[in-house]
């Protein structure tokens, strides 16, 4: 089957049908992605099957791609941020049809459960988060390699692939007048940086906030908190380079760690801040790095909020009697306390209203063919968001 | 001496006084009773006569505190009410006769902490155990051969007269009996805040409380009066499962009694998923790890009010924290002294809190080491200290 068929021809002849396509595979932990064809099995009941339009990664993806021990397991397909069409859906399937632009998103969302309900929580408990090889419902998985043997999903989702299944609880449907390469990024990190400022920490105008990690998702909680009307948004990273990037998403001072001199960084930022930060946001996903932030943010009312994720099982330890006399409030955000069907059309509108700025996070476009170029961006610190294309024709100019 | 005070030869406004109190020479020893001088209340200070006081733990956690970080000779006791009886410069909130209750927990009135609802971490003198009067950090007590006695947590109202700062002092008008207003000086007040002010407890919410002591006991009776449904109690002491019925308890766990199955898991089967507050009323890293095991994912808070003296930190899954669960501290629930003790006054006077069920034995001063017996005997919730006994 010619990859270059339109939507419209490819409908009538592939519904139902395994589809041979091409995907990137990661065999061993660490080593780079290679294209290969794979077979995309047809959609199972509550599930969808996606032509993926461009796909952006996410650190998280790195992070388990670098991972030699479970739950990372290989071969797999990497990839949760992504933005595609409707090639076909399974039984049951009622909230999307073939020809519709979705997002899959790796929190799930089944609308239906007491989490899902509730305003209190975006945690779905019916299909709790995981990083998991196969699909929610059934556990079972969809992608074969050119000898028939399995290849995983990650994360529910597996974007790196020019086709791929996924359940319906993980699908939002959205306004297709998108551009594609600023709605993949609504799939994870930008959502999760925004939601966290604005739902999670609940930013108010006047206060100050503590970044520690300049990465997508640091950038993005200081352009939610820049909208908020916080008048301090302090970023903290290694990387002096990250100072002039985060002035466009409305960081107002940089600390880096390491010119600090004799001075520890958390006399700089209670000089900053009139005694600490109000919200303190860990976007690395290093218990360390936590820690510090615990320490950083403010007596009273200061809340740590925590982003990143490291190892599933790290332990954080904080010292219970600083937390006792401190007041301070630990807590943690999951796609920035969004619940996907419902929040990423509002993040969405809010885009094409021009009220939330996209554009500055895409820093590098590449091919599907070039994928690992992507991962060497991000590891290198040099990109925020580079979008991999899927169509062999190079993206239209932004 | 001013021409305005009386001519009373029994008046010792200005003077030292020589009373008994009651002192801890070295660590877990005994309390003795002894004759001290209290000096003359400085500026900004107030001198007050206690009718009564309370054992909370937290003066037994620092009892026991082995040198160097215990500091000896101390005079203990934090939880009381009194009478003042003369007052330093610039102190015009309370007058001689005024019922007074003190606290450990400052509150200016004035800093943006103490304006804001967010917080009740008074900036102006920020917590600390320090054995010293918090402006000027010298002490007002000296023994009969003229050394130091150490104050405790700003207060020390184990002595028939002490030394407090004014912000550390609340004027109680209400007509509560003093042993009722005594309780409120911390324990039962931070209890009671703890579920309304810093968890919220909302109508129909699962809660469980790990220890039932004054201060668990205390956070039933507000997360019961806040409507919650289910008010677990978790406790190694069985005998406290009767008694804590009558504070709001519904449902008793015994953790002994739970075999090989984690308390996190039992709590969940018994509340649909995790409870929706934990606290931790010991002061035990364990116990904090295992509250947060127990709240419930997506939503669930645990708020730590117990005392970890021994640096253990509390350890806590990063993911579990992604799925929703917080942690919060709080020093005395929330409480803002001045503003918030004389509600709960007038609350248990509306008979919308009850205080008197806290008070399960009374003893004269000079008896005092046995409420450190009972407490740690588990025995006792409140056991009340009257001076003049």
């Amino acid at each position: 089957m010619s990859m270059s068929m339109s939507m419209e021809e490819e409908q009538p002849k592939s519904r139902g049908k395994p589809i041979r396509c091409r995907a990137a595979v990661c065999r061993k932990a660490g080593e780079p992605l290679q294209i290969e064809e794979v077979e995309v099995a047809p959609p199972k009941a509550w599930e969808v099957r996606i032509k993926i339009i461009c796909t952006s990664l996410c650190h998280t993806d790195v992070t388990f791609w670098k991972m030699e021990s479970p739950p990372a397991t290989f071969p797999t397909i990497f990839g949760h941020e992504a933005v595609g069409v409707v090639e076909s859906v399974g039984e049951n399937v009622k909230e999307v049809r073939e020809g519709d632009t979705v997002i899959p998103v790796l929190l799930t969302d089944c609308q239906d459960c007491g989490d899902c309900n509730s305003k209190k929580s975006n945690k779905c408990s019916r299909f709790p988060f995981m990083v998991s090889p196969s699909l929610p419902r059934d556990g079972t998985t969809r992608f074969t390699d050119s000898q028939g043997e399995v290849v995983n999903h990650f994360a529910y989702i597996s974007s790196f692939s020019e086709y791929t299944v996924v359940d319906i609880a993980n699908v939002t449907k959205i306004d297709p007048s998108i551009p594609p390469n600023r709605a993949c990024l609504l799939g994870c990190g930008i959502s999760t940086g925004i939601g966290a400022a604005w739902k999670t920490a609940n930013v108010e105008a006047g206060t100050s906030v503590a970044i520690f990690g300049l990465g997508a998702i640091g950038l993005a909680v200081a352009e939610g908190a820049g909208i908020r009307g916080a008048t301090k948004i302090i970023g903290v990273d290694l990387n002096p380079e990250k100072f002039e990037i985060g002035k466009k998403f409305g960081v107002t001072d940089f600390i880096n760690p390491s010119d600090c001199g004799n001075k520890p960084v958390h006399e700089v930022i209670a000089e900053m801040t009139d005694g600490g930060a109000d919200y303190c946001f860990e976007c690395v996903g290093s218990t360390s790095v936590a820690h510090q932030a615990f320490a950083r943010c403010r007596k009273g009312w200061g809340k740590t909020i925590l982003i990143g994720f490291e190892m599933p099982s790290s332990q954080l330890s904080f010292s219970s009697y600083e937390v006792l006399v401190s007041g301070k409030t630990i807590m943690g955000s999951l796609l920035g306390d969004f619940k996907p069907k419902t929040d990423i059309p509002l993040l969405v509108k809010s885009y094409l209203d021009k009220e939330l700025r996209l554009d500055d996070f895409v820093t590098h476009e590449v091919q599907f063919e070039d994928i690992n170029k992507a991962f060497d961006l991000l590891i290198s610190g040099k990109s925020i968001r580079c979008v991999i294309w899927m169509d062999k024709k190079f993206p239209p100019p932004i | 001496m001013d021409k305005e005070t009386q001519t009373n030869p029994s008046d010792t406004t200005g003077k030292p006084i020589r009373c008994k109190a009651a002192i801890c020479k070295n660590p877990e020893e005994a309390l003795v009773i002894e004759e001290i001088e209290v000096a003359p209340p400085q500026a900004w200070e107030v001198r007050i006569k206690i009718l009564c006081t309370s054992l909370c733990h937290s003066d037994v956690t620092f009892w026991k505190m082995q040198k160097p970080f215990g500091i000896f000779p101390t005079i203990f006791g934090h939880e009381a009410v009194g009478v003042v009886e003369s007052v330093g410069e610039f102190v015009e909130e309370v007058k001689k006769g005024d019922i007074v209750v003190p606290v450990f927990l400052a509150n200016c009135e004035d800093c943006k902490d103490c304006k804001s609802e967010k917080s009740n971490i008074c900036s102006k003198i920020p917590f600390s155990v320090n054995p010293g009067m918090p402006r000027s950090g010298s002490s007002r007590f000296r023994d009969s051969n003229g050394d130091v006695i150490n104050h405790f947590l700003f207060v020390s109202s184990f002595s028939e007269y002490t030394v407090v700062d004014i912000i550390h002092l609340v004027k109680i008008t209400e007509p509560i009996p003093v042993d009722k207003a005594c309780l409120l000086s911390c324990g039962i007040s931070t209890g009671v805040g703890a579920a309304t002010k810093i968890a919220k407890v909302e109508k129909g919410s699962t809660v469980a409380i790990f220890g039932l002591g004054a201060v668990g006991l205390a956070v039933a009776v507000g997360a019961r009066m806040s409507g919650a449904s289910k008010i677990i109690g978790v406790d190694l002491n069985p005998e406290k499962a009767k008694i804590a019925k009558k504070f709001g308890i519904t449902d008793f766990v015994n953790p002994k009694d739970c075999g090989e199955k984690p308390i996190g898991e039992v709590i969940a089967e018994m509340t649909e998923g995790g409870a929706d507050y934990c606290f931790e009323c010991i002061g035990l890293a364990n116990v904090m790890a295992d509250a947060f095991s127990s709240c419930r994912p997506g939503w669930g808070k645990t708020v730590i009010l117990g005392v970890e003296v021994h640096g253990a930190p509390i350890s806590v899954n990063s993911l579990e924290i992604l799925r929703g669960k917080s942690i919060a501290g709080s020093l005395f629930g929330g409480i803002k002294a001045k503003s918030d003790i004389p509600r709960l006054a007038k609350m248990y006077l509306d008979k919308e809190i009850q205080l008197d069920e806290f008070i399960t034995h009374e003893v004269g001063f000079d008896d005092i080491n046995k409420a450190f017996d009972l407490l740690l005997q588990g025995k006792s919730l409140r056991c009340l200290i009257w001076m003049d006994r």
